[in-house]
């Protein structure tokens, strides 16, 4: 209680009221276009933080985490084109919605879902959080390196179409985090004699580059003249839910926002999966299944309920076990540790009181989102005219000057393009960037972990089987890939019979 | 000329001989005075050895279990879709690495000028007022990074 209470104190901060409300405007907007997502949102701020105390900052950043999960909504309704991946569901009823001249309807039944979902995910959140936290304090540093391999081997193999894809990037991602100095013997790793590699590739310069460079490069083949859509502001007429729609929409969203905070809390989902299988499960068991996919708002209301539950979903391991639920959470780690926390089970022994303000502010954003979902809402039509060649010279702007205000070192963004480029390249391979992210978030704390624990055991590698928790973790990694494997396998035999 | 291939394929053979290489050179890479079995040189070897076996693996798949493309250098080639969008892509990698060129020895303000007209010239933008939103733009990013928080851009 006394953390409560402490964490209340900490949001009692006027820095706060002009925080949340920015992120959350620039978190729709940045959702609302395709091509930006939240997760590029949240990079491009994190530089702009670094002056803001770590619980403003954070929040600002969970503002546009979760209005940029709504804000994909906007496009999905409106042009039939999801601003991320999380509202991909939100396409199948939405857009024949807008058809229907139904558009205010949809875009008004996606804010109130997304607003309930997101708030019982963020009481969720607050509620589960500290009791799981405190089981996970039992952890030493075995269990903590099997919670590393845990969470990357998962991630790799839900991320990724191909589980070795999603291997080759966590390995990719671990090589690249023991660039520098080792921390324990200070020795010196793959600097190829140049001294700027020393101090080793800063997360936040890793996600600019993988995340955000990458995306604009994904547009070399854009054109304007053909590939540009735009929706006319006035085809948004006002035609409100009826208290018989707001009726039948209960049932969805109930099962939306649990579907949501139970997918989301499992490491390498996240909304768009929570969106998809909520959509998929309110359909069957709906009395009318037929009517889903030609503009049904229950269809509406089960995808967005889900996907703003899966934030608060996602961020339950993110704070617990220090591993993230999906990219954005990844992302939300880093802009942790920039600000000096670490997530796990000792930031809530250590900054307790911090992290309750973060959890019971996450309430508060949510409240907001429906605030300002409200009130833009005519002004939507117009955020989708924003032309891409225009936002790409802003965006690379932007992340050049972030760069380089990381540490005021111009080899910072040098990095950015090195890792866009390597990035863009993966990316036409079907790699996601997840699971390297991952790998350069979790490898300093696997590998620390990894030598601590056999210094504890003399050398003897039974230490982590041996311990139980640390042996059900290996276990797990180690059956779901296999699992993953046989799955590809079979998946690839089958494709070659039919093309065969 | 024909060459069969995917992705995999590709992929594969540059991650496993990159991952073999750096393997080879960790010796050179790492000069450790631990003398413990587990030292700084233990984890790289984890995460290149995982590089190359699953580069292997997936150059392997590429190989025996998905379907390949076959490019023919031709003069259809260079008139297809993908030789001009590839060239596109290259052109465009280009315009960003003399970016940072720029950035270093000219700074950010010039640098961004240069960028703003290369990306919207790519994109054949006609309207000054993109020009000028542009500029603005990166003139105001340049101002709350300098005044508000007092980060000196070159």
């Amino acid at each position: 209680m006394d953390l409560v209470l402490s964490g209340l104190g900490i949001l009692y901060n006027w820095q706060l009221l002009l925080a949340i409300p920015i992120g959350m405007i620039l978190g729709i907007i940045v959702g609302a276009i395709p091509g930006l997502t939240s997760d590029l949102g949240i990079i491009l701020m994190i530089p702009l933080t670094y002056t803001l105390e770590p619980t403003v900052a954070i929040l600002a950043l969970v503002s546009i985490y979760v209005g940029g999960t709504y804000g994909g909504s906007i496009t999905a309704i409106l042009i039939n084109t999801p601003g991320t991946s999380a509202n991909a569901a939100s396409l199948f009823d939405g857009y024949p919605m807008a058809q229907k001249g139904e558009a205010y309807k949809a875009l008004s039944m996606a804010l109130y879902a997304s607003t309930i979902g997101g708030l019982i995910g963020a009481f969720v959140l607050l509620f589960l959080a500290p009791p799981i936290a405190k089981v996970t304090l039992k952890f030493g540093p075995a269990e903590y390196l099997a919670l590393a391999v845990f969470g990357l081997s998962v991630i790799a193999g839900v991320s990724n179409e191909n589980i070795f894809k999603g291997l080759i990037g966590a390995c990719i991602g671990i090589f690249v985090s023991t660039i520098g100095l080792d921390v324990i013997s200070g020795t010196v790793r793959f600097t190829f004699g140049n001294i700027q590699l020393r101090r080793g590739i800063d997360l936040i310069i890793a996600l600019i580059g993988l995340f955000a460079i990458s995306e604009i490069l994904m547009k070399a083949k854009y054109n304007p003249k053909t590939d540009r859509t735009v929706v006319d502001a006035s085809s948004i007429t006002k035609m409100k839910i009826t208290k018989e729609e707001y009726k039948r929409c209960r049932k969805p969203i109930t099962i939306g926002t649990i579907i949501g905070v139970i997918i989301g809390a499992t490491p390498g989902t996240g909304g768009g999966l929570a969106a998809f299988i909520a959509y998929n499960q309110v359909k069957q068991t709906s009395s009318h299944p037929e009517t889903f996919g030609k503009g049904e708002i229950e269809g509406v209301a089960a995808s967005e309920s889900a996907n703003n539950a899966a934030c608060g979903g996602t961020m339950i391991p993110m704070l617990t076990l220090g591993v993230p639920g999906d990219g954005a959470t990844a992302i939300l780690m880093g802009a942790f540790m920039v600000h000096g926390l670490v997530p796990g089970p000792m930031l809530f022994k250590e900054q307790g009181s911090i992290l309750y303000a973060i959890m019971i502010g996450s309430i508060i954003v949510n409240i907001c989102l429906w605030v300002f979902g409200k009130f833009f809402t005519r002004f939507y039509a117009h955020i989708t005219r924003i032309p891409f060649e225009l936002l790409a010279c802003i965006v690379l702007t932007f992340c050049a000057a972030g760069a380089f205000s990381t540490n005021n070192n111009i080899y910072d963004v040098y990095y950015i393009f090195i890792f866009g480029i390597l990035a863009y390249y993966l990316r036409l391979m079907n790699f996601q960037m997840v699971p390297i992210l991952l790998g350069i978030v979790l490898g300093p704390l696997a590998e620390m972990n990894f030598r601590r624990a056999l210094i504890l055991s003399d050398g003897s590698y039974m230490i982590f089987i041996k311990r139980p928790i640390s042996l059900a973790f290996l276990l797990i990694a180690f059956g779901s890939v296999v699992t993953f494997t046989i799955k590809d396998f079979r998946h690839k035999r089958r494709e070659a019979a039919k093309s065969a | 000329m024909k060459i069969k291939y995917n992705g995999e394929i590709v992929i594969g053979a540059l991650f496993t001989i990159a991952s073999g290489v750096l393997l080879a050179r960790i010796p050179i890479e790492i000069k450790t005075l631990e003398t413990t079995a587990v030292n700084a040189q233990t984890v790289p070897r984890i995460a290149l050895g995982g590089l190359c076996l699953f580069s292997f693996i997936l150059f392997l798949q590429g190989v025996f279990l998905i379907p390949k493309k076959v490019l023919v250098f031709d003069q259809a080639l260079k008139e297809s879709r993908e030789f001009k969008d590839s060239i596109r892509s290259l052109i465009y990698i280009a315009i960003l690495i003399l970016y940072t060129v720029i950035f270093r020895f000219l700074g950010y303000i010039i640098s961004s000028i240069y960028l703003i007209f290369a990306i919207l010239i790519y994109y054949g933008a006609r309207k000054k007022s993109y020009y000028a939103i542009a500029l603005t733009v990166s003139a105001v990013v340049y101002l709350v990074f300098s005044l508000v928080l007092n980060i000196a851009l070159p």
